[in-house]
């Protein structure tokens, strides 16, 4: 349910299973333990990956130090969890062997695997935004495309396109030939980012599912690579294609792009000199990332402005009687709701009521908001959020669970903190259930610490007891009660338990008990809990006859 | 009171300052609203009431008391909300099922479903959706089973088909509790937990699972016996067994298939072992193979193929390779005499399949090649005429070279059989380095006039292959110089890029000492020529007279034979002075001594009636005929003392000038075969002969006799003691100690190119070096040799 998984992954099994090493060379020295209460750094050191992705989740910074000065990939290297490692890095962990983080993980690791995988990592971009991330899945969907990819990248880059199964698939409506090999792609992404793909869309290839192209000079790799730029906002190219990719790129009218990859030729054509070729015989590669475009030419913005002009519209999304024009490939790629809505058409009731003659297909959305659509459909193009007030952050959260947008939920929950520092605990306590409630988790833990290290002013407002009644009771169990990691294999729901236990735990913390008292304090703390709700039912009972009293005859 | 609340975590300090106004606000304000979250039940029955609450009215709430609306939103308070949304879905998975989801609102049932899981009803929700699915696929089975016999599978297929679709559409419903309640509880998702229902229900259904995997076994084993069967609904019905993941399809079907398989077969290999001889068993099973192969292609999982083809493997061929191989009549021994080649490619492709299978034939036919090759070099028929007997060898190499390149695929292995064994073999006739270097004589005389150089090179070629086969290749050399010298003194060479070229091989094979000699040989032959043009040039008044045209041959480079002293004809030996004083002249320090034994002569004879031949003879037989010139009739004691030539030698070259029919140039008294010591010799006037040129030969044997034998077996004796001796002191130069059983083994090992060393006969060499010094015992351990530097 997190980003990370949606993030592509990574072939790296596959290559490290090539290593011809004993196997027991390749696990951990102990099995992975359970850490349900641990920081990052106890998560790492002890394997747990759920820990670790909720924490990640939470907005822990992953390059963190501790009072020892180690990272949290340093302890995953040195006690050899691969996968804890892995998560570490997909996140953003700094693993170069020039820095001084990197070089101690490199120092530490276990065994090669460990070592490999840095490795790895430390040749690869860092992660896409959500967004391009999510349209280059649909790219490499299209099965030609894939291939594309497979050939293209050298090991490390290969993406693993098994995982990605046939469900995040949205079919191309449009694809080209060069020099005999196929490219898919969708006309939506070409026309918003190149005015010359848009101008043939709409003249010449206007009913056209083929086009050959049968110029000698158009190469495949750069015509290939310039596409996949389009949808992911990075451009993965060798470096012999450059010049190819120029030519495409004047014809495309990308002059920006043009241009830097102008420049960067004639950085190559002097870099020539300066290596020697013979050592490193590999294919060179160029890797330019979005950023280095102007903003205007960059990804969310294309699609910011086909988002204003709807001419390229190929479905209507009807919100309270109000018709919003978007994009079936954008609206798919985002949210896997839309993604089998659009595929499930026929299926459905809603095949029946399309409109008749060459309309456009039409969704209706019920129990939602125009506003708050409308903020969503903004952040599904642009990847971006303008300013959210906190009146409208509930239902955003609502929204991007229901089309299972989760990424959107942490762009609301950055927006929604800096509202929080002065809320009321009133307010805190109605985040808290909100946010427990969509899996808000950063919410979620900044109010269970504010809760816990305040409590007796919580226990003092009337919301907080009123809360106490919604929720389900704690749990009895005392292996959640302490920090001491349960035994390895423990059935735990790590990321959202019962609200009140993970509340005990803060308030354990927050008391800094020793460990010995804490089973009494956890004691104490249920029967104050206890006490707080038969006072709350008592206050809803008189609340109610009070009530009865005003309503009644 | 103004609540100032700081909190103290670790060494982090967060502080909150909370305005008491806003706090009395909330206070105030909260009955009122926790009354109307009472009646803001959000849409508990969409489809029957589609419309909405007006957002209109809720927008207005949550501006009147923002904090408060927003608590109570979601909040559920109607206790049957759950039931009656979960009706809704079930109502819809049962349409669904029906197949009358056009109906249905995907938008609704989606928002449904998000709603229950929102509300932590995600429990109630999957579980419902598994107790509908396992009550649909319930009735499912009932209908499947009650299919009757060929409609069962197509039943079968066809709900599948259904389950398939429908499930991929509730999975979309329940699409966000897939994403996240499943998720968390780490539970089976929609789509696996479908198939999982289906096979617990349905595939596992008692009533099924057995009718499920005989219909399909039946089906194959119908195929098997050849009717034809609606392949497609197999391959339907195992993709589903796939599609439930690879261990239902191993558990149950793969398993029982191969049983079954193996079952069949192995009553099949029985018949066929029975009634068929080897060729036709081997391709009846190359059949089912592939028949099996295409099966697994049409309707199997892939990765059937190597378990089904190892079963038919195991039955047919494992089971019965020795029965096959030793048949009777048709077995391997059989094809390889009658050169099936077809047979051989199939037996040595279907055993190659099979563990131990190709080591199996390969056995065979090395033990069949070391009886035929034994028979070969030891049946003393066939080893009278060497040249015939190494053109066998050859023969016989040529063929199995063929079967092994054609039939089995250029195994290596096999081609290791087939060199062992010929080594084997031919080391069993001690005379077999003999009759290699005659056949290369035989050939390098007359066999190869008219031969283009490509199949010169062939035809030694394979003579080196025999040569590599040979333990004793020094006793090769021994006979290969004899012969070389002989072809090249007596001029026979036909092609003196023949013999280079077998040189050169010779080098490549054995080293450079190998051919030193050989080489010197023809070194010799070169520089005699130019001695002799020097010669003639120096002294022109020479050029009318009898001409003499002598080969300096280097002593050591040639076999050597002792100078047999004769007595040569005055005008020949005035001529032999001139040279040895030329000779001597040009080159100081240097020794001549005549080998009369291997000279020739040509002489002009003119008979009593006036015939006029042209003689080649020998040059004791020259000295002979010279005799006549001055009287006509000679004792056998006159010739001998005037000439000198051993007795032995002058018989043999009297037995040939007179004895041979047609080329008796003088005549014998008594008329006898053996010439004897009292014999008298007169011109033979009435010779004649229709050609000018007579050749007469000296009566020579071809082989060699045994005496003969021995003495060159002797000679070899002779010359390895150096080099066995030259061996073991390169060998403790360099250990410096070393133990006997060592020695034995090093000394063996770097001879091996040679010969083989005998182990007594290194021993004998040990101890003459003890005795020269070179080496010493161990005082302690006399096992241990020292070398003494």
């Amino acid at each position: 349910m997190s980003p990370i998984e949606n993030s592509s992954s990574w072939t790296l099994e596959s290559d490290l299973e090539d290593l011809d090493i004993d196997l027991q060379d390749y696990g951990p020295s102990l099995p992975p333990k359970k850490v349900p209460n641990g920081d990052i750094f106890e998560a790492s050191r002890a394997g747990d990956v759920d820990r670790l992705r909720y924490l990640l989740e939470t907005g822990v910074n992953v390059n963190a130090r501790d009072r020892w000065d180690s990272v949290a990939l340093y302890y995953a290297c040195l006690t050899g969890r691969l996968d804890a490692a892995r998560l570490l890095l997909e996140n953003g962990a700094i693993c170069s062997e020039h820095t001084f983080d990197g070089d101690r993980c490199h120092y530490a690791s276990l065994n090669l695997r460990i070592r490999k995988l840095l490795k790895a990592f430390e040749a690869r971009p860092p992660p896409l935004a959500p967004l391009q991330a999510s349209l280059r899945e649909t790219f490499l969907g299209c099965r030609h495309n894939r291939t594309y990819m497979k050939q293209s990248s050298d090991a490390n880059f290969d993406v693993s396109v098994d995982e990605m199964g046939s469900s995040s698939y949205f079919p191309p409506d449009v694809v080209f030939f060069v020099q005999g090999r196929p490219v898919e792609a969708h006309r939506v992404i070409l026309s918003a980012r190149s005015l010359f793909f848009k101008q043939k869309f709409e003249n010449e290839w206007k009913d056209r599912r083929e086009v050959r192209f049968s110029k000698e000079k158009l190469s495949y790799p750069a015509l290939c690579s310039l596409i996949h730029f389009f949808y992911s906002d990075r451009l993965e190219i060798s470096v012999d294609d450059m010049e190819d990719l120029v030519r495409i790129c004047r014809v495309c009218k990308c002059e920006s792009l043009q241009k830097i990859v102008e420049k960067e030729l004639i950085h190559q054509k002097y870099a020539e000199y300066k290596t020697h070729r013979d050592l490193d015989n590999s294919m060179k590669r160029f890797i330019l990332q979005g950023v280095s475009l102007p903003e205007e030419d960059r990804l969310p913005a294309s699609l910011h402005r086909i988002l204003r002009v709807d001419s390229l519209a190929d479905v209507c999304v009807r919100v309270e009687k109000r018709s919003y024009y978007c994009h079936q490939v954008i609206l798919a790629s985002r949210s896997e709701y839309f993604r089998a809505r659009l595929s499930r058409v026929n299926d459905f009731h809603e095949g029946k009521n399309g409109l008749p003659g060459d309309s456009l297909p039409f969704l209706e959305e019920h129990d939602l908001s125009a506003e708050a659509f409308e903020k969503m459909i903004e952040y599904m193009y642009t990847d971006g959020l303008e300013e959210i007030s906190p009146d409208q952050a509930e239902e955003i959260f609502d929204v991007a669970s229901r089309y299972l947008l989760f990424p959107l939920k942490r762009a609301v929950a950055d927006a929604l903190l800096p509202h929080l520092e002065t809320a009321t605990p009133a307010e805190l306590c109605h985040w808290l259930v909100l946010s427990d409630m969509y899996g808000v988790l950063k919410i979620r833990e900044y109010c269970l610490d504010l809760v816990a290290c305040n409590f007796e002013a919580f226990v003092e407002t009337r919301e907080f007891r009123a809360m106490l009644l919604t929720l389900p009771p704690p749990s009895g169990d005392s292996s959640l009660r302490t920090t001491v990691p349960s035994a390895p294999g423990a059935t735990m729901t790590t990321d959202q338990g019962n609200l009140l236990d993970d509340l005990r735990e803060k308030w354990l913390e927050a008391e800094a008990l020793e460990l010995d008292m804490r089973d009494e304090s956890a004691l104490i703390f249920d029967k104050r809990l206890r006490m707080l709700v038969e006072m709350a039912e008592q206050e809803k009972s008189e609340s109610e006859a009070e009530d009865n009293k005003d309503t009644g005859p | 009171m103004i609540p100032s609340i700081s909190l103290h975590r670790q060494n982090k300090t967060k502080k909150i300052s909370i305005p008491v106004l806003q706090l009395f606000l909330i206070l105030l304000f909260s009955p009122k609203s926790l009354r109307a979250s009472q009646e803001l039940i959000p849409n508990p029955n969409p489809i029957v009431s589609p419309s909405p609450i007006p957002s209109g009215d809720m927008s207005n709430q949550k501006k009147r008391n923002f904090q408060i609306e927003a608590f109570k939103h979601r909040v559920v308070v109607d206790p049957k909300y759950a039931d009656k949304t979960w009706q809704i879905l079930e109502r819809a998975i049962h349409q669904i099922y029906n197949q009358d989801a056009s109906g249905l609102s995907f938008e609704e049932l989606y928002r449904n479903a998000y709603n229950m899981v929102l509300h932590k009803f995600g429990e109630k929700l999957y579980t419902g959706f598994i107790a509908t699915m396992t009550g649909h696929l319930k009735e499912k089975a009932k209908i499947i089973e009650s299919a009757q016999g060929g409609a069962f599978l197509e039943e079968l297929n066809k709900k599948w088909n259904e389950h398939n679709k429908a499930l991929e559409m509730i999975r979309d419903i329940l699409m966000y509790m897939d994403r996240t309640y499943i998720e968390s509880t780490k539970k089976p998702h929609v789509h696996p937990m479908g198939l999982i229902l289906w096979k617990d229900n349905v595939v596992h259904s008692p009533k099924i699972h057995k009718r499920l995997l005989n219909t399909l076994l039946d089906l194959v084993q119908k195929e098997r016996v050849g009717e034809v069967i609606d392949r497609g609904l197999v391959r339907n019905v195992t993709k589903m067994f796939m599609d439930l993941g690879e261990g239902v399809y191993q558990e149950d079907f793969e398993k029982p298939f191969l049983e079954a398989s193996s079952e069949f077969y192995k009553v099949e290999s029985m018949e066929f072992i029975e009634a068929c001889d080897c060729g036709d068993y081997l391709k009846k099973a190359e059949k089912r193979l592939t028949e099996e192969i295409d099966r697994v292609g049409h309707y199997l999982d892939g990765k059937s193929e190597d378990k089904i083809t190892s079963v038919v493997e195991r039955e047919m061929i494992a089971n019965h390779m020795q029965r096959l191989v030793h048949m009777e009549n048709s077995g391997l021994v059989n094809m390889l005499l009658n050169d099936k080649y077809e047979d051989l490619g199939r037996m040595y492709n279907l055993f190659r399949r099979v563990t131990n299978g190709l080591a199996t034939v390969r056995d065979v036919m090395t033990s069949h090649l070391r009886e035929m090759g034994k028979q070969l070099v030891t049946d003393p028929e066939k080893s009278k005429d060497p040249v015939e007997f190494v053109q066998r060898l050859l023969d016989e190499r040529d063929k199995y070279d063929k079967i092994i390149s054609t039939a089995f695929g250029n195994d290596k292995t096999f081609q290791n059989a087939l060199n062992s064994s010929f080594e084997y073999f031919i080391n069993l006739n001690t005379r077999s380095p003999e009759f290699i270097s005659l056949f290369v004589d035989d050939k390098l005389r007359k066999g190869l006039k008219g031969i283009a150089d490509v199949d010169v090179e062939v035809i030694l070629d394979k003579v080196m292959m025999l040569f590599r086969y040979l333990q004793e290749k020094d006793v090769f050399e021994k006979y290969y110089k004899q012969h070389v010298a002989k072809r090249l003194l007596s001029g026979k060479t036909v092609s003196d890029d023949a013999e280079r070229s077998l040189i050169v091989k010779l080098k490549t094979e054995c080293g450079y000492q190998f051919t030193s000699k050989l080489e010197g040989m023809f070194t010799d032959m070169k520089t005699s020529e130019d001695t002799m043009r020097g010669f003639y040039s120096s002294h022109p008044e020479l050029s009318e007279g009898p001409t003499l045209i002598v080969q300096v041959l280097t002593t050591g480079s040639w076999p050597t034979q002792p100078a047999v002293p004769c007595n040569l004809p005055a005008e020949v030996s005035v001529l032999c002075e001139k040279f040895r004083s030329y000779y001597l002249g040009t080159h100081t320090g240097r020794r001549l001594s005549w080998q009369t034994n291997m000279g020739t002569a040509d002489i002009k004879a003119v008979f009593g009636k006036g015939q006029k031949h042209e003689l080649n003879v020998s040059t004791f037989q020259m000295c002979v005929l010279m005799l006549f010139n001055n009287s006509d009739r000679l004792s056998y004691k006159e010739i001998e003392q005037a000439t000198e030539i051993p007795a032995p030698e002058l018989k043999r070259c009297l037995q040939s000038l007179a004895c041979v029919k047609g080329k008796n140039v003088i005549k014998k008294e008594p008329m006898s075969k053996d010439i004897g010591e009292d014999d008298l010799f007169v011109v033979n006037d009435k010779f004649t002969s229709k050609f000018y040129k007579v050749k007469i030969g000296t009566v020579v044997a071809q082989k060699e006799t045994e005496p003969e034998k021995q003495e060159t077996r002797q000679r070899v004796e002779e010359d390895r003691k150096p080099q066995i001796e030259a061996a073991i002191v390169r060998i403790m130069k360099s250990r410096k100690i070393l133990d006997h059983n060592n020695i034995i083994a090093e000394v063996t090992k770097q001879l091996q190119p040679r010969f083989l060393a005998n182990p007594t006969e290194i021993k004998k060499r040990i101890e003459s070096l003890i005795e020269r010094d070179f080496l010493e015992r161990d005082n302690t351990d006399r096992k241990l040799y020292r070398y003494l530097a």
